[in-house]
């Protein structure tokens, strides 16, 4: 198991630093899906499988979508990977980073490493996590109204901003 | 824009900042902070122009740091505090995390940046909102969480006092100049935050006053640069009376109003023994008088006779009168004449 | 003390409500009265020196006759102003004379004041309308040079001064002049000593001011428009004095050993600037320059300390703002006729201007202290306390005295004296307006050879 999440902690770093390095924007969404991918794998070794599965029908059905999107409006005739020389100095100095970090780090956080998140461990209808999502729909609930609020608003504000090619502030290269 | 799209925003705007100031939950103060930047985006963008756009995208990126930051720290301490007030924050680590975030948003010295780039490419009404509605939701969740790290704020309010004031110096485009005094100001509230909230309220109060005042009246005679400013005579020849006092307050010249917050941080701060601090902070305070002083030179105190640097503009639709400009005379009022109600006024906040 | 504020307050709306004909007339009449009731402040009937008292002022014999002469100053700056604003838009000619009485509001009131932080308030209270007075109605580009200097040199020196009222008010928890003179020496440690003493009184010394920070004094009176020549010669420098002497009382058991580099640099200061005075061929600077010599005698003799010292300080001080008001007024009827404030351009005007040239010769004799005038009273008294102090320092005073002399001599025979050059011959006759200005100058000055007394201090 823990070489499993050791693979996904990995492979999370590698996404992180996909996205960081500053590839065309083509190469970038892939690795933010390989971030959201792994990352939900990450969660569910943890034992909550609910919020993974939220994230993962959300990240990928809805998010990647307005990524491809963003990233085909935006295509470069040019794009840059990361064998590029730009891009591979950002990669060499990030993962240069993440090696420093993790020998300094290396020991200090194992603290982290014992919460999951169900400890009963048996099989139960009812999950931690599942019951988290019970608990902010009944205490929470106006928050969440807000929050839809919010979402509202974020759907407004984009599509003013890019609406129209001539209107709208953002357009097509 | 669309009216009912207009509305829609600046409600929004409302909504967050009121969302902020009335909870007492992480989340929703999180909440609230993201409506507000989210809600000026738009307004921001409005001119369609690439400048515009940039400014919008600057902001959005740099307060979109600030809030995820926030929320991270906000998590991690519920995650090992097991509780969400912002009032209670103790841990250490988050609460410097949060502190840092709040203050990128606010824009003080080392996080200040994005300020001067951000206002000088938006239109005069969104930098209006941008550094005065836009800095009451961070300042007062700043001011509810409580400091560990004392000296954290006295440096970072200090070198934004100095860097307000010397990164005004040589600019000519009006809106830097502004953005440049607002992280001077809003490192005097960050300097005397620790000490007293109620004085940090009150200089926050009064440096919206003038900012109000100086941006109408900016926005009144149509200048973004000094040399557009020498102008104003034939276009406003009131505001020219007063534009140098209002200026002169902002730089906190003492019959004016600008001078009661200084006065009263000086005093607390001096009552604290830190006289130091004080000293710095006080001399650091003429560099932004400097550019203040410029501007009154060019609005009113070269006029027609001498040389301008600016031609006449031969067709102008003057005056003209928009609903913020109704507001201008009450801004201007509180601009100038506040320092002998100041007994009554600290009362009031105290 | 309302019975002179209001009336003042109320010259503003005289000022905008007067109709054009009669604006300069009225304002004349209406702060002549003022000035008139004023001269009630001089008779000091109390035993304990302070009267009109009221919560927040007070006169006492050292201010009395600074706000005497502030009264005075006002209708001899509408005056001296007249025709230099004839030619402006009447909104604008409004506009001076509320600025012009602003300023005297703020100088009553930085006088009278018996809180130091409301004398405080007062003080930077003047430099608003000051810099207004300078950088907008001065002539030349150079003017807003002038402004900026005049604004830092005394802001820079003053914030630290706020900064130590502030903490005195911790340490005494009072500031008022009534009360902090009885209180014994305040103990601190004495490195804060020195930075204490050296921050509540380099302000004053800025304003004074003292040699080695006085050049904003020559650029702000270069540049200023007569009136603004006028009252920072005659009151606004005056305010460094008199806080000066306030700020004595609170800091005397320090004050011995670290004002001894003050005072040297004041009498060297005195030396020097009368020397530069010789060489000068801008007639306003040289005046300037002789306010800034003078300014070191009465610097050097209120940190002396001692009651001949204050005594001398004060009459000079008063003398001085009167000669010095009158000489600016001179060189400004000069100014108005040619144009040019170059002595060696306006050459000759004893022949064209004769009456005039008599304002000339018993100005500049005030200036260099002749006998009976209370210019002569001043020196005399500040040289011989110097000499009580220090046997050495009639080098200085000795020969900056000489000095003074010759440069007022040299003022003299440049302007009035000598061929006439032949761009003057077609010069206006001087008005009465000129005439009645100057006598206004030089009666008190006369007056107060009879009665020395009334500016003599509390200290005589």
């Amino acid at each position: 198991m823990s070489y499993l999440v050791c693979v996904l902690l990995f492979g999370l770093m590698v996404g992180s630093v996909g996205v960081a390095s500053n590839p065309s924007p083509y190469f970038a969404a892939m690795g933010l899906v390989m971030v959201s991918g792994v990352g939900c794998g990450v969660l569910i070794c943890f034992g909550g499988s609910f919020l993974p599965l939220v994230f993962f029908l959300i990240y990928l059905g809805g998010m990647m979508v307005v990524f491809a999107f963003s990233a085909a409006l935006s295509a470069e005739p040019y794009p840059y990977g990361w064998g590029n020389r730009s891009v591979k100095m950002y990669v060499a100095a990030y993962v240069l980073g993440v090696g420093c970090a993790w020998k300094v780090l290396l020991g200090k956080w194992s603290g982290f490493w014992g919460g999951i998140l169900d400890e009963s461990g048996e099989l139960l209808v009812l999950r931690g996590d599942m019951m988290g999502v019970a608990a902010m729909h009944d205490v929470g609930g106006w928050m969440l109204v807000l929050g839809g609020l919010g979402l509202l608003l974020t759907l407004f504000v984009v599509l003013e901003l890019v609406r129209g090619v001539s209107r709208g502030g953002l357009r097509t290269v | 824009m669309n009216p009912y799209l207009l509305i829609v925003l600046l409600t929004s705007l409302g909504l967050g900042t009121a969302l902020t100031l009335s909870s007492t939950h992480w989340l929703l103060a999180w909440l609230g902070l993201e409506v507000g930047t989210l809600a000026i985006l738009p307004l921001m963008a409005q001119p369609h122009h690439p400048r515009a756009t940039e400014a919008a995208t600057k902001y959005f990126i740099v307060q979109a740091t600030a809030a995820a930051t926030l929320l991270f720290a906000a998590i991690n301490n519920a995650w090992l505090q097991g509780h969400w007030d912002i009032q209670h924050m103790s841990h250490p680590l988050f609460t410097s995390m949060i502190t840092l975030a709040l203050l990128l948003k606010l824009g003080l010295a080392p996080m200040h940046t994005w300020m001067p780039e951000v206002i000088q490419g938006v239109s005069l009404n969104t930098g209006l909102i941008v550094s005065t509605w836009q800095k009451i939701a961070p300042f007062i969740l700043l001011l509810q969480i409580k400091q560990i790290h004392p000296p954290l704020l006295t440096i970072i309010g200090l070198a934004s006092i100095l860097i307000g004031g010397w990164g005004g110096l040589n600019q000519t485009q009006l809106r830097k100049i502004l953005a440049y005094s607002s992280i001077a100001h809003l490192g005097w509230m960050v300097l005397i935050l620790q000490h007293s909230t109620a004085l940090a309220t009150f200089a926050l109060l009064i440096y919206i006053f003038m900012t109000s005042a100086t941006f109408i009246t900016l926005k009144k005679c149509k200048a973004t640069t000094i040399n557009m400013l020498t102008t104003t005579w034939t276009k406003a020849p009131t505001i020219t009376l007063v534009a140098p006092l209002m200026l002169l307050s902002l730089g906190g010249l003492p019959p004016l109003s600008g001078f009661a917050p200084k006065w009263f941080i000086l005093q607390e701060l001096t009552q604290q023994n830190f006289i130091p601090h004080a000293s710095i902070a006080a001399l650091a305070a003429l560099l932004s008088l400097y550019y203040y002083l410029r501007l009154s030179y060019s609005i009113t105190l070269s006029l027609s006779p001498n040389n301008l640097p600016e031609c006449l503009q031969w067709r102008v639709n003057y005056p003209i009168s928009t609903p913020l400009s109704s507001a201008l005379p009450a801004a201007l009022a509180l601009t100038l004449f506040l320092l002998p109600l100041t007994p009554s006024a600290l009362t009031l906040i105290i | 003390m309302l019975k002179i504020l209001i009336p003042t307050l109320l010259l503003i709306p005289t000022s905008w409500l007067a109709k054009a004909k009669w604006l300069w007339p009225t304002t004349l009449l209406h702060s002549f009265i003022i000035t008139l009731f004023s001269l009630a402040w001089l008779k000091n009937t109390s035993e304990t020196n302070w009267s009109t008292l009221n919560p927040y002022m007070a006169t006492d014999p050292l201010s009395s006759p600074l706000l005497t002469l502030t009264c005075w100053l006002l209708p001899l700056m509408i005056l001296a102003s007249q025709n230099h604003l004839a030619q402006d838009p009447l909104v604008r000619q409004r506009i001076y004379i509320t600025l012009l009485v602003t300023l005297q509001l703020s100088l009553i009131m930085a006088f009278a004041a018996t809180e130091l932080t409301m004398f405080y308030v007062m003080f930077e209270t003047t430099l608003i309308p000051t810099l207004i007075l300078i950088t907008r109605w001065g002539n030349q580009m150079e003017r807003l040079n002038a402004g900026t200097y005049f604004l830092f040199y005394t802001l820079a020196s003053s914030l630290p001064l706020l900064i130590t009222l502030l903490a005195l008010q911790n340490k005494t928890g009072t500031l008022s002049l009534l009360i902090i003179q009885l209180l014994g020496p305040i103990p601190i440690s004495p490195y804060v000593n020195i930075i204490w003493w050296t921050t509540s009184l380099l302000a004053f010394l800025v304003k004074m001011p003292l040699y080695g920070v006085h050049l904003w004094l020559p650029k702000a009176h270069v540049e200023a428009p007569i009136a603004g020549s006028m009252i920072l010669a005659a009151v606004l420098l005056k305010l460094g004095g008199y806080g000066m002497m306030r700020m004595m009382l609170i800091l005397s058991p320090l004050a011995k050993e670290l004002c001894y580099p003050f005072i040297i640099l004041a009498l060297w200061g005195v030396l020097m600037t009368s020397s530069i005075c010789l060489r000068q061929t801008d007639l306003k600077s040289l005046i300037a320059y002789s306010s800034v010599s003078h300014m070191g005698l009465v610097a050097a003799a209120i940190l002396i300390q001692t009651p001949w010292g204050l005594t001398g300080a004060l009459i000079l001080m008063i003398a001085h703002g009167l000669t010095s008001s009158a000489l600016f007024c001179l060189a400004n009827t000069n100014y108005e006729r040619t144009h040019s404030r170059t002595m060696i351009l306006t050459r000759g005007s004893q022949m064209i201007l004769p009456l005039m040239a008599t304002w000339w010769l018993i100005t500049c004799l005030a200036n260099l202290a002749l006998p009976p005038l209370p210019n002569l009273m001043g020196e005399l008294i500040i040289i011989s306390a110097l000499l009580g102090w220090s046997w050495w320092t009639i080098i200085f005073t000795g020969a900056g005295a000489l000095i003074t002399a010759t440069y007022s001599l040299y003022m003299y025979l440049m302007t009035q004296r000598g061929p006439v050059p032949n761009h003057m011959i077609s010069m206006n006759p001087s008005h009465s307006r000129e005439h009645l200005l100057l006598t206004l100058h030089l009666l008190p000055l006369l007056l107060l050879v009879f009665k020395p007394t009334t500016i003599w201090g509390s200290a005589y």
